[in-house]
């Protein structure tokens, strides 16, 4: 008889929760809040109270398999990792290492995506690296790195309970980061005011002070017509603007043009509501600025993340407790797969490749040569595939047959694929294409750590063993590493992983697993004596001078035409979470959201006829899908939208592969589609 | 504090790991670490769910006086073996007693902790007597509200056992709201009229912080006035559990 309560943090948003896990003899038998967390509070949401539910499900991976005649068939470990590395190698002679993509991954933890990332750079010899933050924040991180200098949550989920404003958009904070939320709520009823700016109404925008509907796709118009409205109100911080911050004249000149009657006509808001808004957010002592995918995933998405950090610096509400700008990171460690250098421009700590002191530091560090030319991003490698210029792709977790935009197109474009490996925990979409499948072990089975949307790092704490003979992703990576013929992959522990991890990456520096079993420490934590940072540029910008990006309004690159009059935006529910592999097995979470819908407001679906509940078929230039309508004041007129969990009507088969030219997000937020009933 | 092993095999204490408090079953021959008191976790909800998988020896259980009347209505419903059970009683302190307005703070025997008075009213409760009933509904709809159907209130709650949850049935919840409706927090209410034990777990764990405790006060009254009974006593049997007749029922349901 053994009964542990091990604790750990969640597998699922980026909010960081931590909680006990509950094991009876080797079973997983419930999850436990931690009373003592300082970021959960002893609170969870019920994705948190369900996550021990997958991980000993009978579909779990427990075997490699190699693909023969059209089959997946259980292999021996030798002959699987043969077959990747006889592959790889091959299609290296042949086609030289650009022409092998490595997907790192946002599920994964910072040890693991260090080594994906050294594997790739070090061991194949390319950058091409990458993974979902591309669809989520990349243009987070281009646009604030050119704004700040740093591309992360600037304040931490505590502060939220403190602040006096919280102005929310593009993000449904209760359903896609719980938690966070919780936090909303806290300072709501403290007397705090809320801003919801979105397109959809949300269970917090249902109870916020001031709840704005802008159409898809307008963002940069509003946020201009508040910053015009509070330098036309002398409601600016000058004492701010003027030493903290450079080309204010250039925005000044560009959200001229921007009066409360052009943002009316361009967003749909009214001015009275736009300017209320202003005055709040401006004269609140303490304002955060808390944004998601809805900001985001639009094709000038790195632009209205300038927007936004325009509009937190003409006030000065930034490098004070509970200000700042907080982009909400979706999953468990986008962070830290982005932190430790899962991206094909930037080394660990957003070191560039093409900067030469740079690259001869990592070399020094690896004992290597390592490339050069920054690689391909996730959605650049698609259409590379599709050109013939990419031949392999080695997969981590991820689950681009039903994450990416405009889903056929994907599966042309990997049918080109010479080979395809993929590491996973379920047989997910992805991995039913791939040539080699490896089981992986999952958060609940293995040793890490997770970086925290507010920077905190988090650590996960072996709970059970892996099923069969699954393995973690470090020594999987570890292990193709060496066979791949490179040195420096001989690492015995997680923690040992860190060690190397924090003497190349200065915000990790301060960072080792025994620090961190007892005390949150948030990055930057450059030394061991560094107790870590909360609150980010708060005496001056981490580039010096916060730079004002004179943005303009552009409008979608899909807008409606008269063939397909709706305009598509998609995103998550409460319940389920991204591909669903790992929601769609929880009893509790399936029940709550078995099927897919597509939200339409009431008078649309009275136009068309259609009525709550009834099955119709929604299409854009790129696909179609059948699925049930949910006729809801939730969403305003000409704008439907659809979750995008479910393979059976997948919303990224009707999504727009529009990339921002900086950052190569696609434009998963905006798209003009149809609906018809079935 | 040490561990009798002469009293139980197994003890379910809270104690320091990793720079918190964490709940732990030590049995014997282990160490039983630095417990930690001042935190207490709901160790009775702990105990439902691993009871199964500890199928023999005494357990000893931290139980405050609101675990032990937990610990009761689950002795009496059969789902745990009193003679299984050993308590360790802890005394609340008075931080504990004001933050659940808890009338009734000291365990039967207390081997920890000093007997503290009990706080004298909850003032939410006594506010909301007093306002009209339109503006209590208005009060009540705010806080719901902030539901996110975590069902953080169910999970953590010692006397919550049923199998097949009603909150999970659609006739009564339907699947797709939230916030879910006025019906969600009233079934949850009712159900539990004469089971709850007021520890409060399930406001602390409420992320939205809805008062649900002073929710439970005010039906509790009803029970107590219509009924005269108050859960958590062993002498006596719920009346929603009682014949006709007024005898206990034979078969009990195992689920209400």
């Amino acid at each position: 008889m053994s009964v542990k309560h091990v604790l750990t943090t969640c597998p699922y948003c980026g909010t960081g929760c931590n909680f006990f896990l509950q094991v009876a003899d080797g079973r997983l038998v419930g999850v436990v809040p931690c009373k003592t967390d300082e970021i959960s509070l002893g609170r969870l949401c019920i994705k948190g109270y369900s996550a021990h539910s997958f991980v000993q499900h009978p579909d779990r991976l427990t075997h490699p398999m190699i693909r023969k005649s059209g089959q997946l068939r259980q292999v021996t470990w030798d002959e699987a990792m043969d077959r990747i590395v006889g592959e790889v190698t091959r299609i290296i002679e042949k086609y030289g290492p650009d022409s092998v993509v490595v997907l790192a991954s946002a599920k994964c933890t910072n040890e693991e995506n260090y080594l994906i990332q050294k594997m790739a750079r070090a061991a194949i010899g390319t950058n091409n690296v990458d993974h979902c933050a591309r669809l989520c924040h990349a243009s987070t991180v281009t646009g604030l790195l050119y704004s700040f200098g740093s591309g992360a949550m600037t304040n931490t989920t505590p502060e939220f309970d403190n602040a006096e404003c919280i102005l929310v958009t593009g993000s449904n904070t209760l359903e896609a980061h719980p938690i966070v939320g919780a936090r909303m709520l806290r300072a709501l009823d403290k007397g705090a005011k809320i801003i919801v700016v979105d397109p959809r109404e949300s269970p917090l925008s249902r109870i916020s002070h001031i709840s704005l509907h802008q159409r898809p796709g307008t963002d940069i118009a509003w946020i201009n017509g508040m910053i015009k409205i509070i330098l036309d109100e002398g409601l600016a911080n000058e004492e701010f603007i003027k030493h903290r911050t450079s080309a204010f004249d250039e925005l000044k000149e560009a959200v001229n043009e921007y009066t409360p009657e052009y943002v009316e006509a361009t967003t749909g808001i009214p001015k009275e509501k736009l300017v209320e808004a202003a005055r709040v957010y401006a004269k609140s002592d303490k304002a955060m600025i808390a944004y998601a995918m809805g900001i985001t995933q639009h094709s000038n998405g790195t632009d209205v993340v300038k927007a936004i950090a325009n509009l937190a610096m003409v006030t000065g509400h930034i490098g004070r407790e509970s200000t700042g700008v907080n982009p909400l990171r979706g999953q468990c460690n986008v962070q830290g797969a982005c932190d430790a250098g899962g991206l094909p421009n930037l080394y660990p700590g957003y070191q560039r490749v093409d900067d030469q002191e740079a690259r001869m530091k990592f070399q020094k560090a690896w004992d290597t040569k390592l490339p050069e030319k920054p690689g391909l991003t996730l959605t650049s490698a698609m259409n590379e595939a599709m050109a013939g210029k990419v031949k392999a792709m080695i997969i981590f977790g991820e689950n681009f047959m039903l994450s990416d935009p405009d889903l056929g197109h994907v599966e042309e474009a990997i049918k080109k694929l010479e080979f395809i490996a993929v590491s996973d925990i379920f047989l997910s979409e992805t991995a039913q294409k791939a040539h080699v499948v490896l089981p992986a072990a999952c958060y609940a089975e293995k040793d890490g750590t997770f970086t925290s949307t507010d920077r905190a790092i988090r650590v996960l704490r072996k709970a059970v063993d892996p099923p069969g003979e699954a393995r973690s992703d470090w020594t999987i990576a570890c292990d193709l590493g060496k066979r791949l013929g490179s040195h420096g992959f001989d690492f015995s522990s997680p923690a040992e992983v860190m060690a190397e991890m924090a003497s190349v990456t200065p915000q990790y520096g301060g960072i080792d697993f025994e620090r961190i079993d007892k005390q949150v420490l948030r990055w930057p934590c450059p030394t061991k004596e560094h107790h870590g940072t909360r609150i980010l540029h708060a005496q001056k910008f981490t580039r010096g001078l916060g730079a004002f990006a004179p943005v303009r309004h552009a409008p979608p690159k899909e807008v409606p035409s008269e063939e397909y009059p709706f305009i598509l935006t998609t995103g998550r529910n409460l319940f389920q979470y991204h591909t669903g592999t790992m929601t769609r097995r929880s009893p509790k979470l399936e029940r709550e959201a078995p099927e897919p819908y597509v939200e339409i407001n009431k008078s649309d679906a009275k136009s068309l006829n259609i009525a709550d509940g009834e099955r119709v078929s929604v299409s854009s230039r790129r696909g179609s899908i059948a699925l049930k309508a949910r006729v809801t004041d939730r969403i305003i007129p000409g704008s439907i939208f659809i979750p995008f969990h479910y393979a059976e009507a997948a919303a990224n088969r009707l999504t727009n592969a529009a990339l921002d030219p900086i950052s190569n997000i696609p434009e998963l937020k905006a798209c003009a589609a149809k609906i018809e009933k079935a | 504090m040490a561990f009798d092993e002469r009293a139980a095999d197994h003890l379910l204490l809270m104690r320091e790991e990793h720079g918190n408090v964490a709940p732990a079953l030590v049995s014997k021959g282990e160490e039983i670490g630095d417990v930690r008191l001042d935190i207490p976790y709901q160790l009775i909800t702990i105990l439902e769910t691993i009871y199964s998988w500890v199928p023999t020896g005494k357990i000893a259980v931290i139980t405050r006086r609101c675990d032990e009347k937990a610990l009761t209505e689950l002795t009496k419903r059969g789902y745990v073996d009193e003679k299984r059970m050993v308590k360790i009683g802890l005394a609340c302190s008075k931080e504990q007693i004001a933050r659940c307005r808890c009338s009734d703070p000291v365990p039967s025997k207390v081997d920890f902790g000093e007997p503290n008075t009990p706080a004298p009213r909850d003032d939410l409760s006594d506010k909301l007597a007093q306002m009209s009933v339109e503006d209590r509904m208005k009060f009540w709809v705010r806080q719901f509200r902030k539901c996110n159907k975590c069902f953080a209130c169910t999970h953590n709650c010692p006397v919550c056992f049923c199998d097949d949850c009603v909150l999970e049935e659609r006739t009564f919840v339907a699947e797709q709201g939230i916030p879910p409706g006025l019906s969600f927090h009233m079934i949850r209410s009712y159900h539990l009229i004469d089971k709850c034990v007021e520890c409060g777990e399930c406001e602390r764990s409420c992320p939205g912080e809805i008062p649900l405790l002073t929710l439970r006060k005010m039906l509790a009254k009803d029970i107590k006035e219509v009924y005269g009974f108050v859960p958590g006593d062993p002498k006596t049997v719920s009346p929603l559990n009682t014949t006709l007749e007024g005898e206990p029922m034979e078969d009990e349901c195992d689920e209400c």
